[in-house]
């Protein structure tokens, strides 16, 4: 009798989730599961992060060194560059309303947030990240970091956004392959395969090793120009519409621990005219 | 009136309601794990279900009515954590294996040690496969079978090398608030 009313109840909630619209109780239901688990998960990550990290460093120990070197003439060489960049951003910017550009995200208003957890499931790949509405996060927010694009934003708290990545079923960007390359779609496979790159015609000229960043056109929410990977393998035969083409994806998306959230997107993405 | 006419009876009674918040929170650092340690300290990108293990291991320590009630709750809570999932799936999924381990148990040898390993082992092969199977027929974005084996592979390993550990906390959470009046085996 009990195994019956719960799979009664089971049933029904399915039921529901089916039905509802964008602010139905099952809705309502995950924003307060949400909020009341954050807190604990926030917990558990900034005690066992240390501890993690600790483990992390004895492996690298030995590449230590060599690292510190390389940072060390990166950071000369960014100096250096850093000198001229805000002349070189203004007149970027100014070219950009001229052709009436879509803004590139290294102009844009962002925010840097913390992971709290990750998806719980082996079939879902999502993030929960410490800033939400108070802090300007809305749906559909580019989140991306230091090594590439990470993904969006799909729902937000006053606290708390959860981030669908890019290596999700549901997840795609509209992308370009290399500066001035062909267009297509990439799409995730799930976490620890490849992205597929779709809608790349057979004649293109693709080869392995191109970079692939975003296309930011039409209506996309991505601003153009944010690194998602490389080209790792390009299949499909002469007989064939257009090529099948896999990549390697640019962020490694099981060691995260803060991204950036750009604040702007969709129409806003969009030039602004100049004032005459 | 004497004591034992204003003890709460049914459900309530059988449970206690020191037992009720011990299980609630066992769930509730199951699932905190899942999503934080356990979903870094991945086997082969493969994430533990460590909140199944708990389910199951109750179910097994305290039969198929608690089996029932903490597999609707625990997997009803991992499901309104996942972004896109169809709600309820896992609820279902669970609570049907929880009451299957806990309807099973009696034929399993008294205080052997290795019964709680393998009824995790088999309930995570039912269960992975069972969700899948659903997911699919509901019209939810999948990954190909071969991922889907994989995934299910690696985890049914994992739950199993998980339960060793689990299984004794599990029980001694369950003995420690067990109320006066209980129904056993």
């Amino acid at each position: 009798m009990l195994l019956l009313a719960f799979v009664a109840l089971s049933i029904a909630v399915v039921t529901l989730d089916f039905r509802q619209n964008s602010g139905g109780p099952i809705k309502r239901a995950r924003d307060v599961t949400v909020t009341v688990v954050a807190p604990i998960q926030r917990g558990f990550t900034t005690v066992t992060r240390p501890v993690g990290s600790f483990f992390s460093s004895l492996a690298e120990l030995t590449n230590l060194r060599g690292e510190n070197e390389r940072l060390k003439a990166r950071l000369a060489q960014a100096e250096a560059d850093a000198d001229g960049l805000p002349q070189i951003e203004a007149e970027n910017e100014e070219l950009r309303r001229d052709l009436e550009l879509k803004k590139s995200w290294r102009t844009m208003d962002s925010v840097l947030a913390p992971v709290i957890s990750n998806s719980p499931s082996n079939y879902q790949w999502a993030l929960v990240i410490g800033k939400g509405k108070r802090q300007g996060i809305r749906v559909d927010n580019a989140v991306m970091n230091s090594e590439g694009l990470v993904g969006k934003i799909i729902r937000v708290d006053r606290n708390y956004s959860t981030v669908l990545l890019l290596v999700d079923p549901a997840a795609a960007a509209t992308a370009r392959v290399g500066d001035l390359g062909d267009s297509g779609l990439v799409e995730g496979n799930g976490g620890g395969e490849r992205l597929t790159l779709s809608s790349i015609d057979v004649t293109s000229d693709v080869s392995v090793g191109d970079e692939v960043v975003t296309l930011g056109r039409d209506q996309g929410i991505f601003p153009p120009g944010i690194e998602i990977g490389f080209v790792a393998e390009v299949g499909g035969s002469a007989a064939a519409l257009e090529r099948l083409i896999t990549v390697e994806p640019s962020v490694d998306f099981k060691s995260l621990q803060f991204v950036t959230v750009l604040l702007e997107t969709g129409d806003e993405l969009q030039p602004k005219k100049k004032a005459k | 009136m004497s004591a034992r006419a204003s003890r709460p009876n049914g459900i309530l009674a059988e449970v206690g309601l020191a037992r009720i918040a011990a299980v609630t929170a066992t769930v509730v650092v199951a699932v905190a794990l899942q999503s934080t340690v356990l979903a870094r300290l991945t086997l082969l990108g493969v994430i533990p279900q460590l909140i199944l293990v708990v389910v199951v291991c109750l179910a097994f320590t305290d039969g198929e009515r608690v089996g029932v009630v903490t597999g609707f709750f625990g997997g009803l809570l991992q499901d309104l954590l996942l972004p896109q999932s169809i709600t309820g799936l896992t609820a279902l999924v669970y609570t049907l294996v929880a009451f299957a381990v806990g309807m099973f148990r009696i034929y399993a040898p008294q205080d052997s040690v290795l019964a709680p390993v393998f009824a995790v082992t088999v309930a995570t092969a039912v269960a992975e496969f069972g969700y899948a199977a659903m997911a699919i027929m509901l019209g939810q974005p999948w990954v190909g079978l071969e991922f889907t084996i994989k995934v299910a592979g690696l985890v049914i390993l994992y739950n199993t090398l998980l339960t060793p550990f689990v299984y004794p906390l599990v029980r001694r959470v369950a003995n420690r608030y067990r109320p006066e009046r209980v129904y056993r085996w």
